[in-house]
This record gives structure tokens, C-alpha cells and sequence, in this order.
């Protein structure tokens, strides 16, 4: 690897940072902005105009507030949680394909930090270990509200990757490839894969908020119950790693579903417009985040809609429902797709 | 692959094939059909049996991964037969309240161990053999804990699954050392690279002391008594006879073709441990009163017995080997079979004392548990007489006179405990002996067989001669 | 690459050790965890991402959970093992000792084969992966799959509520 192309590297991995923390951030504000407008309210506008400034200030609150762990917690592990789950959050970003090509200068910059071949399953691996965050963490409070928060969550997380990790399976079969990039490029014009997958991206999405913890599968942290759940015991900027990963992973999951089904940075007519392709290129990136951010949108529109499932019921509805639901559709799949090989 | 190819492996696919329709059947029927399960899969396994016995083609398939000979499918039908009897004792117990809700789950797991003894009877590399091995163990785990409401059928299921990971983890680092030291995992490269060296002989060793885990021999026995005690009678027949017969089969296959280049060195490790099990499963089985535990001590001096014949090594000790394990079948089932039957009637009775005066009051159970002892000890008319007959002989064939003059006085001892029920059930009066009840159909069926078997196995001298034509050597 | 291989293998066996010298079985599982990661890293520098990944999928994402999972629910955070007497802590050694020994002499001797493929790096991709598995691995791949079966008819009749008794 040449050095110019590291540095590009080193720098666009900054500038994803960045964008991530950014957008998590302005997400905790379109998330109440949201909620006021639901419920005829109008949301922060006292800092800044229109409340912009309202993040910022919340950050700060965060970071001011007193660092209080619990006497009887297990130290280490309490530090721990929190860290791994923001560390996860973060990493998941480097195999998202934010954009395609540029060309300055003559070098050639890619808009993905690495193309993985096995990119979707890396994303996998990180949500695995981001269960970690929430169990240590849950744990090490010794509180029996955060352990019950955190075994819920664990257990929630678990059962619902099944099915997410078989809609993914459908939808590898008819990509055949387990590289984000191309099945980015496999999706020019309309031929995006929710019109191939349809049900496997409802399983997908419904599994992605489940994933998140986001409501109706809020339970993890329902206040009702459970106080706060995993985080109850937690104050501060670890309290603040807790929420702010949990809008990066929201973040994360949209960008995700907009690249397996959405067709990523492609829209339709892309190739016909009579443009340099670097414009194109960040014209693509541009529409990316906007597809994005519509996702991150009917992530709070549905929570601010839809109430909480009970716990049982949402066990149903991952195992009974959502599992043979998925089978069906990687059998389905894989059926269409020898018909379609054998006779066309 | 064609489409032919499959029949090779036709006791496999076959169980496979039975063993879902038991799944569907367990999902699609309502609570109050669920005893229907019990005779379907009893005539499913029956099915099942005598489908292999028909003649059927012989190869290697999968690249030499799944071996079919004619020896490999005598193995595969006896174990078959064992599983069928099992089926039918268990068949009355099944029906008692505790375990209703359970049947089809019964039938499964022994099933698909089933499968994983036939998949290991017929491996060709280490790969097939040890996931065959472990298909033939876990599913049992779980069967001898079948009992929840007693603490001591947990402990035997924990004590199972722990022991059985643990002696899976050395065979394992032995099929490791091997793999690295010959560079293939298949038993026909393997046995042609295998030599000598020091890493290769710790391999053996490490695979060796995996295997006889399995085959409870004596200095990894410990575990033996206290499963065979916990684990309900109709799983503990199972335990000690088809499970430990599969692994004897395997072993022995595995000891003349794989590690035929050091069978100077396995024949001194096996002369020694056969030695000491004969020995210690005697003395041990002298001092119990439960009966099941005596039978697992019996169990453990008989897998003594049965190592004689591989010592051999020869035709002749290989042939003397199957035919034992198919005596063995029949003798330590009915036996079995007759304990569960008093057990199941009686609330749990299982010690040796309970059984005063039992000819009394129930003369056919007590004709049948005397036959079958007979027969494990070896005593002339019934089958097992020829059984040991052979294994000596295939020893005194190679010279082995120290170990044969062992195995007969072991056998003399044997004599004495194994009468030691013959007696109170004969002679020993009791004030309250076992009352006279009546065994449903199930049980007479399993029983009648398992006499007929111990009566014609002996007597019917084509049985060997047949198994002597298939019986190969060093 | 080699100082990332030597890095990765003393993570491993450090944090290997540590599983079972640690007093409290929620460390001993975190630094199997820890051991598992690194031996991912391993895959990595074979070049068998998806081995990797899967991996990190199969063993840290789901089996540790579970394992987590209960030893948090039976709060095993004290280690309350039953104290071994002398002589079985020195017949341990001892026995451990001499295998440790025997194993070493037998290494010490062996003889290096040649690896297979040794240029081979596409062989951990997922193409090749899956051309082998269901190729040649075909039967024993089946056969798991039963054994995932069986495991699972096990486990959900420890676990079956009984209808008659509450």
C-alpha cells in the first residue's frame, strides 16, 4: 500500500467518524423534534435557533454531570460495558460503501474504508459483540434492574439475529456475493433488492429495531419496569456512550438497509446525467445519506406510533414468527432462483 | 453421485428417514393420539431391521469417506437388532405418566444415536468417525437425565456428557497428532504413513484412552456404575449394549486397519488392560447389591472379555468378536429387560435383595433372568458358552497362554456373582418377596426374543460360520 | 506479519491461561473471549476472513453469551469450589507434570510435513469454502446437521414442561 493511499485512508476514516458522531448526535435532536411533532408539541427551541444548538448542550450536560459507580459494582467491567458498546457502534462504519469513486489528482479514491468480502458478516460480528456492552455493563451495576435489563437484551439481540442473519441469507442468494460493494453494484437504476426481497427486508427491518433496542422492542430499558434498565446504574458520560451508541447503531442499521436494499449511493438515471463522475460520485453519496436519513426517520416515527410489545409476545414473534417466516423465504428464494437458472 | 449410490446407504438413510417421520407425527398429532407414537416407531425400527438384512451392494462413497462392506452392515444390523429390543422393553415404561409427553422424544434421540453408530460403523477418515461418535453420544446424555424428578438420573446425565466431552477432547487431540503427523485424516492413507515415531505412538495413546472412555475399560471405568445406576433401565440396556457394542466395533476395525503397522505395540497395551478389567470388573461386581450396578461391573469385566478377540487380532478373533457382541446383545438385554419389568412394576425395586423368593411368584421372569445370567457367565447350553468359547480360542490361536489362563479363572469368579441372583431368587426364602403381576405385551415380546436369541444363536452354527466368511484381519 | 502472528498467539495463550487461573468464573469468560478474538486474528492473517468472522459470529457472539448468561443468572461470582486435599493437588502436578514432559519429548522429534497447498491463500475465502463443504464435506456437513438436531430434541425435552406436574 502506497503512502498517499494510507493517508487517504486514515483520512476518510476520520471524516466517516466524524459523520457518524455528527449525525448520531443531530439524530438525538430530530428524535425529540420528531416526538414533539407527533404529539403537537414544538421540541427544544431554546438553544440556538430552532434548538440547533440543543445537542451540543446535552453533550455538554453529559459531560459536566457527577461520575457516581456503584460501590458494590465490579469496577473494570463497569468501564467496560459502556466502551465496547460505543467501540462496536463505531467499527461497523468501515465496511459501509458511502459513495463510490473519486478521482483527484489522478489517484483514485475509493468512498469505503475496506471492502471486505465478507463485509455483511462482518457487520454481523460487531452487533454480536456489541451484546457484550449491554451484559457486562448490566451486570457489573449489581443492580437487579439493569441485570434483568441487560439478560433481556441479550436475549433479545440473540433470537432476533437468526432471523436477521437468514434475511440476509435470501438476499445473498440472489446477489451472490457477500461484499457490501457489490451488492451496491449490482443495484444500477431501479433494481434495487427490496423489489427481489421484499419479505426478507421487512424481517430485516423489523429485526434491525429489534437490534437497536429501539421502541416497540424497547424492553432492555422500558422505563415502566425496569427503571432503565442496563443503564440504570450508570450516570455521566458512560451513561452517555449508552445513548450515543445506541443512535450510532440506528445510524449504522439505515445505512445498512440502504445499502442491502435501497441501492446504496446508486438512484435511478444516475448514469444517464451528463456529469464529471466525481460529481456524480458525491451527487450518489448525497442520496445515499438522504435515503438514510429517510430510514433514520421511520425509525423514530415508529416509535413514536407503535406501543411496547410484552416480553413474551416479542419471544413469539422472533421464534415462532419471524424465524419460519424467514426459512419460507430462503426456501422460496432458492427455488425461484434453480427454476430460473434451469429454464431461462 | 447417483442415484444408486444412496443405497449403500441404506441403513442410514433409512433411520434418518424414520426419524423425521417420528418429528412430524410428534408436531402434527394432538395430545391424546401421542401413545400412538410408541407402536410406530417400534414397527418403523422393526421395518428398518429387516430391510437390512436384505442384500445390498458394497463400496465407498464420498471419496472413501463412507465405507459399505459386508462386515460393516452384519455390524450395522446387529446393533440394529439391540435397538429394536431396547424399543420394545421401553415400550410399557414409556406408557407410565411421567413420561407420556416425552415418548416420541425417547424414540429420536436413541434414533438418531443410532444413526451416528451406523455413520462411525461405516467412516473411512477420522472426520466421519468422530462426528459419527459424537452423534452416538450426546443424544444419550440427554436420555440417561430423562428421569427429571430423580436426583440420581441428573447426575448420570451430567456425570454422561461431561465424561463424554471429555474423552471426546483427547481423541480428538489424538486425531489431531495424527492428522499432523501423517497429513491425512483418511484411515487408508493413515494406516499406510503410520509408523512409529514418538508423536505417532502419543497420538495412539491419546486415541486409545479416548475410545476406552467409550468402552468403559478399566482404568476409565469410574463412570460406568453411577450412569448405568441413574439412568432409567431401558437406557442403561441401551448404554451398556448397543452403544458400547458400536464402539467396540469400530475399534476393533479402526485397531487392524489403521494402526495395523504398530499392532505389536497396541496388542502389549490391550493384553494389560484386558488383563486388569476382566479383573477388577470381576471383583467389583462381586460386592454390589443394586442390580443395575452389578450389571454395569458385569458390563465392564464382559468389555474384557470382548478386547481377548481383538488381542487375536486374527480372522478368527475379529469373527469371535461380532458374534460375541451379538450374543451379548440378547443375553445383557434379557436381563435388562427383566429388571425393568420388576422395576417398573414394583415401584423401583433393584436391589438384589428384593429379589427373594422371586420364583415363586413370578416363575417366567425369574427362567429368563437365569437364562440370561447363564449366558453372561458363559455356563454350556445357552449362547453365551459359544461366545466365549470363541474369544479364547482366537487368543490360545496366537499364544496368548498367560491371558487366556486369566480370562478362565475370571471366568470362574464370574460364575459365583452371577449366581448370586440365580440363588435368591431360587433358594432364598423371603417373607415379602416381589408380588405376582402380569407383563403387558410389550415386554413378553421383548423378553421372548431375547430368549429365542440366546437359545438359536448358540445352537445355530451357520450364525458364525456366516460372520466367519465376512470376518477379516491382520 | 510475522510480529502481528506473535503478538496474536501470546494474546491467545495469555489470555487462554487466564481462563482457568482466574478466580472468578465471569473473568474466565471474558478472557475466553478475549481468546477467541485473537484466534480470529489468526484466521485474518491466513487469509480466511469468513472463518474469521464466523468465528467471532458463532463462538463470541452466541455461545459465550450463553455462557454469560448463566453464570449471571446463577450468580457464580465467587468461586466456591470444593478445596482439594494435599495429596490430590500433589498427585495432580505430578501426573500433569510427567504428561507435560512425555508430550514435549514426543514433539521435540517429529518431523515437519509439508503443508498442502502451502501458496494457496484463496483457500479460507468464501468460494472456496463452500465448494469444499459441499463438495467433498458434503456427508459430515449432513451429519452435523442431524447431531443439531438430535442436540435440540435433547435439550427441549430437559426443558418440556410437564404437562401433569406444575
Amino acid at each position: 500500500m502506497e503512502t498517499w493511499e494510507l493517508l487517504s485512508k486514515i483520512i476518510f476514516l476520520f471524516v466517516i467518524l466524524a459523520i457518524t458522531l455528527v449525525v448520531a448526535m443531530y439524530s438525538t435532536y430530530a428524535e425529540r423534534k420528531v416526538a414533539a411533532f407527533m404529539q403537537d408539541r414544538l421540541g427544544p427551541n431554546r438553544a440556538g435557533p430552532y434548538g440547533l444548538l440543543q445537542p451540543l448542550a446535552d453533550g455538554l450536560k453529559m459531560f459536566m454531570k457527577e461520575e457516581i459507580i456503584p460501590t458494590m459494582a465490579n469496577r473494570t467491567l463497569f468501564i467496560l460495558g459502556p466502551s465496547i458498546a460505543m467501540t462496536t457502534a463505531l467499527l461497523t462504519g468501515v465496511v459501509i460503501p458511502w459513495g463510490g469513486n473519486l478521482t483527484i489528482a489522478g489517484h483514485v479514491i475509493s468512498l469505503q474504508v475496506a471492502d471486505l468480502n465478507i463485509g455483511i458478516l462482518y457487520i454481523f460480528a460487531m452487533v454480536s459483540i456489541g451484546v457484550y456492552g449491554i451484559m457486562l455493563g448490566g451486570w457489573a451495576s449489581n443492580n437487579k434492574y439493569a441485570l434483568l435489563g441487560s439478560v433481556r437484551a441479550a436475549s433479545q439481540m440473540i433470537s432476533y439475529e437468526l432471523a436477521m442473519g437468514m434475511a440476509i441469507i435470501a438476499l445473498v442468494l440472489t446477489t451472490g456475493t457477500l461484499s457490501l460493494k457489490e451488492i451496491v453494484d449490482q443495484q444500477q437504476g431501479w433494481h434495487w433488492n427490496i423489489f427481489y426481497q421484499p419479505l426478507g427486508f421487512l424481517i430485516f427491518l423489523v429485526c434491525a429495531f429489534a437490534e437497536t433496542n429501539r421502541a416497540p422492542f424497547d424492553l432492555p430499558e422500558c422505563e415502566t419496569e425496569l427503571i432503565g434498565g442496563y443503564h440504570t446504574e450508570y450516570s455521566s458520560m458512560k451513561l452517555g456512550f449508552y445513548l450515543f451508541a445506541e443512535y450510532i447503531n440506528m445510524f449504522i442499521s439505515a445505512a445498512v438497509i440502504a445499502t442491502l436494499y435501497f441501492g446504496g449511493y446508486n438512484f435511478p438515471f444516475l448514469n444517464r446525467l451528463p456529469l464529471d463522475a466525481n460529481v456524480l460520485t458525491i451527487l450518489g453519496s448525497v442520496v445515499f445519506f438522504l435515503k438514510i436519513f429517510f430510514l433514520i426517520f421511520l425509525f423514530m416515527w415508529i416509535r413514536w406510533t407503535l406501543p411496547r410489545f410484552r416480553y413474551d409476545q416479542l419471544m413469539n414473534l422472533g421464534w415462532k414468527g419471524f424465524i419460519p417466516i424467514s426459512i419460507a423465504n430462503i426456501m422460496v428464494t432458492g427455488v425461484v432462483i434453480y427454476f430460473k437458472e434451469l429454464f431461462f | 453421485m447417483r442415484l444408486e449410490d444412496f443405497l449403500l446407504m441404506r441403513h442410514e438413510l433409512l433411520l434418518t428417514l424414520i426419524a423425521i417421520i417420528i418429528l412430524i407425527a410428534e408436531i402434527f398429532t394432538d395430545d391424546f393420539k401421542k401413545q400412538g407414537i410408541r407402536p410406530l416407531s417400534i414397527i418403523l425400527m422393526a421395518i428398518v431391521t429387516i430391510v437390512g438384512f436384505l442384500p445390498a451392494p458394497t463400496g465407498t462413497l464420498f471419496g472413501g469417506m463412507y465405507q459399505a462392506t459386508d462386515m460393516r452392515l452384519m455390524m450395522k444390523n446387529i446393533l440394529n437388532i439391540g435397538a429394536l429390543i431396547v424399543f420394545i422393553q421401553s415400550a410399557s415404561w414409556l406408557k407410565s405418566d411421567d413420561n407420556q409427553n416425552k415418548v416420541s422424544e425417547f424414540f429420536l434421540l436413541l434414533i438418531s444415536t443410532l444413526i451416528g453408530m451406523n455413520f462411525m460403523i461405516s467412516s473411512g477418515d477420522f472426520l466421519m468417525f468422530y462426528l459419527g461418535l459424537e452423534l452416538a453420544t450426546i443424544p444419550i446424555a440427554a436420555l440417561a437425565a430423562y428421569d427429571r424428578y430423580s436426583n440420581k438420573s441428573s447426575e448420570a446425565g451430567i456425570k454422561l456428557i461431561l465424561i463424554s466431552a471429555l474423552s471426546s477432547g483427547i481423541l480428538l487431540y489424538g486425531i489431531s497428532m495424527i492428522y499432523g503427523t501423517v497429513g491425512s485424516v483418511y484411515f487408508d492413507k493413515v494406516s499406510v504413513a503410520y509408523g512409529a515415531t514418538p508423536l505417532q505412538i502419543m497420538s495412539f495413546i491419546f486415541f486409545f484412552t479416548g475410545m476406552a472412555f467409550k468402552i468403559s475399560i478399566v482404568p476409565f471405568h469410574l463412570w460406568t456404575a453411577d450412569v448405568y445406576e441413574g439412568a432409567p433401565v431401558n437406557v442403561t440396556s441401551y448404554l451398556s449394549v448397543v452403544s458400547k457394542g458400536a464402539a467396540v466395533f469400530i475399534f476393533s476395525i479402526m485397531l487392524v486397519t489403521v494402526f495395523q503397522n504398530i499392532a505389536a505395540m497396541w496388542k502389549d497395551v490391550m493384553w494389560i488392560t484386558a488383563a486388569i478389567t476382566m479383573t477388577l470388573g470381576n471383583l467389583f461386581a462381586m460386592r454390589q447389591n443394586n442390580l443395575k450396578r452389578f450389571l454395569a461391573f458385569s458390563s465392564i469385566s464382559q468389555a474384557g472379555f470382548i478386547m481377548l478377540g481383538i488381542i487375536g487380532g486374527s480372522e478368527l478373533g475379529m469373527a469371535a468378536v461380532v458374534y460375541y457382541i451379538l450374543v451379548y446383545i440378547f443375553s445383557n438385554l434379557g436381563a435388562f429387560g427383566v429388571i425393568a419389568a420388576i422395576s417398573n412394576a414394583s415401584g423401583g425395586k433393584e436391589n438384589m435383595s428384593d429379589y427373594d423368593g422371586l420364583y415363586k411368584t413370578n416363575p417366567a421372569l425369574s427362567l429368563t433372568l437365569t437364562l440370561a445370567l447363564f449366558s453372561l457367565a458363559g455356563i454350556p447350553p445357552v449362547a453365551g458358552f459359544f461366545g466365549k468359547f470363541f474369544l479364547f480360542t482366537a487368543v490360545a490361536e496366537k499364544g496368548y497362554w498367560w491371558l487366556l489362563t486369566i480370562a478362565v479363572l475370571n471366568t470362574i469368579i464370574s460364575l459365583y456373582y452371577y449366581l448370586l441372583p440365580v440363588k435368591a431368587m431360587f433358594i432364598n426364602k423371603a417373607e415379602t418377596s416381589i408380588a405376582y403381576f402380569k407383563s403387558d405385551g410389550w415386554t413378553k415380546v421383548g423378553l421372548i426374543i431375547c430368549v429365542a436369541g440366546m437359545v438359536i444363536v448358540g445352537f445355530a452354527s451357520v450364525i458364525f460360520e456366516y460372520i466367519r466368511t465376512l470376518s477379516f484381519g491382520l | 506479519m510475522t510480529f502481528l502472528f506473535y503478538l496474536l498467539a501470546a494474546v491467545a495463550i495469555l489470555s487462554a491461561l487466564m481462563v482457568v487461573f482466574s478466580r472468578s468464573p465471569i473473568n474466565s469468560v471474558i478472557f475466553l473471549i478475549i481468546c477467541f478474538l485473537s484466534i480470529a486474528g489468526h484466521y485474518i492473517l491466513l487469509n480466511a476472513q469468513f472463518l474469521a468472522v464466523v468465528h467471532i459470529i458463532v463462538y463470541t457472539g452466541a455461545i459465550m453469551v450463553l455462557f454469560l448468561f448463566v453464570i449471571m443468572l446463577l450468580n457464580l461470582n465467587t468461586s466456591n469450589e470444593p478445596h482439594k486435599s494435599q495429596l490430590t493437588r500433589i498427585t495432580a502436578v505430578i501426573t500433569g507434570g510427567l504428561l507435560l514432559l512425555v508430550l514435549i519429548a514426543a514433539t521435540k522429534d517429529a518431523v515437519l510435513i509439508q503443508a498442502k497447498n502451502p501458496a494457496d491463500y484463496n483457500i479460507g475465502l468464501v468460494k472456496q469454502i463452500g465448494q469444499t463443504l459441499f463438495k467433498q464435506f458434503l456427508l459430515p456437513f449432513e451429519i452435523s446437521s442431524v447431531l443439531f438436531i438430535s442436540a435440540m430434541v435433547g435439550a427441549v425435552m430437559l426443558g418440556k414442561k410437564d404437562s401433569k406436574k406444575n
